[in-house]
């Protein structure tokens, strides 16, 4: 077939768009599409005068899941922007934990009452393995409010939950818990540990009560984080940039 | 249509430089009519979430691609989940006759809004009535609810040599009349 014959050409991109050329036919016309351009711009055209008859049909509003679904696909929050390259970077365990929020959902509990139930120090502490967990299954997310990309949980000598870290695409939220008693003439400040940096990177100080939101440092994403440590320190902080004396680490879990 | 294509281009664009909140302004805007297109052509609702779901994801990742040549953003936009959902009508074969049959087209039948005064007419809208009754209804079938030739037989009771010919002259006449 001579698919520069622009009445063949025309026919089969109509029927391409229209929808009734299938099977072996339409995979074929696809890879003809590659080879011929105006095999490409006649598609494009018949696209133009068909999708008009779209508008005809009236909007119907998609369940809210689905936009959940390609959020948590895409592996991203979208209060802020972000680079496309920290995107890419953490898909491949988003896919998974997209695969694993298609379970079905019974044991979902919202976040506001599991962070109730957490800071009202109950007895009993889900290790950080499980917490991350239950912050990954009601991780509901919404277009206006951020969502944390990746969590830690920093724990005690006693494996009790002291600090609540979540990371967000421009923030990093931190709550302290009952269960953390601080010292008045000390500061608790928060480090990364990354792959191939010698020192830890200051990420700020943590608070000694309630809750705070530290600035993202620009290298977080562009790092490999082996874990995030917290350490003893003057008030106002590290004196030298250097921890002073490390008290806790916490691995971070990506969501 | 003119002030649309602009706000969806710049959205797009956006989108295109890796922009999380263009792109869900994006969705917001557009998600109501590529559902009604998926939902449509697939009958069922799972299945034309689904098809909805992977050509966001691929929008997102194929923004950068997008160029006027391909027609309006809405258009290209549509083009995606189209295809998307012809590629779903294949894998899961799901079989259109039935759905006419047991009444489900009724449940998820999107309304069609080409009655009325307040509908502007569109050269499309057009150049589609200059054409038969019945070639209207038989691309308006395989448009609309991604229905193959023989499928197509099957709601027309007419031989399959005859649709065929029928769809191929009307598309011809068509595009004789858009072009005009």
């Amino acid at each position: 077939m001579n698919y520069r014959d622009p009445e063949l050409r025309d026919a089969l991109a109509a029927e391409y768009v229209l929808g009734t050329l299938r099977g072996q036919a339409r995979r074929r016309f696809q890879t003809l599409m590659m080879q011929f351009p105006s095999l490409r711009e006649s598609t494009w055209l018949w696209e133009q005068h068909l999708h008009g008859m779209n508008e005809r049909l009236a909007p119907i509003e998609p369940d809210q899941a689905v936009w959940q679904h390609i959020s948590q696909r895409l592996g991203f929050t979208l209060a802020n922007a972000d680079t496309r390259v920290a995107t890419d970077k953490t898909n491949t365990v988003h896919e998974q934990s997209s695969e694993s929020l298609k379970q079905p959902q019974s044991n979902v509990v919202s976040l506001s009452s599991f962070k109730t139930r957490l800071w009202q120090g109950a007895a009993s502490f889900a290790t950080a393995a499980a917490i991350i967990l239950a912050v990954v299954l009601v991780k509901q997310q919404s277009i206006d409010i951020p969502v944390a990309q990746q969590v830690a949980v920093v724990q005690g000598a006693e494996s009790q939950a002291l600090w609540l870290i979540e990371v967000t695409d421009n923030s990093i939220e931190v709550r302290s818990t009952s269960n953390f008693t601080p010292l008045a003439n000390k500061d608790y400040e928060l480090w990364m540990i990354a792959k191939g940096i010698e020192n830890p990177i200051s990420l700020g100080l943590l608070p000694k009560s309630g809750q705070l939101s530290l600035p993202k440092d620009s290298q977080f994403d562009a790092v490999d984080i082996v874990a995030l440590a917290v350490s003893l320190e003057p008030l106002n902080g590290s004196p030298n940039g250097l921890p002073t004396e490390v008290l806790y680490t916490a691995e971070l879990a990506v969501l | 249509m003119t002030m649309e294509q602009d706000t969806l281009l710049g959205l797009l664009s956006a989108t295109a430089a890796g922009d999380k909140q263009a792109f869900a302004a994006l969705y917001k805007q557009t998600s109501g009519q590529l559902f009604a297109v998926s939902l449509k052509m697939l009958g069922r609702r799972e299945l034309a979430e689904e098809a909805l779901q992977e050509a966001y994801v691929k929008i997102w990742h194929n923004a950068t691609e997008y160029q006027h040549g391909k027609g309006l953003v809405l258009t290209w936009m549509i083009s995606i989940v189209r295809y998307r959902a012809l590629d779903m009508l294949r894998y899961h074969k799901v079989r259109k006759e039935d759905q006419f049959e047991d009444g489900q087209e009724a449940t998820f039948e999107a309304p069609m809004s080409d009655e009325g005064p307040d509908v502007t007419k569109t050269k499309l809208d057009d150049c589609m009535g200059e054409l038969e009754p019945q070639q209207k209804q038989a691309i308006h079938l395989a448009y609309y609810n991604g229905l193959t030739h023989h499928e197509v037989v099957g709601h027309l009771d007419l031989p399959l040599g005859t649709i065929k010919s029928w769809i191929r002259r009307g598309l011809q006449q068509l595009q004789r009349c858009l072009t005009l």
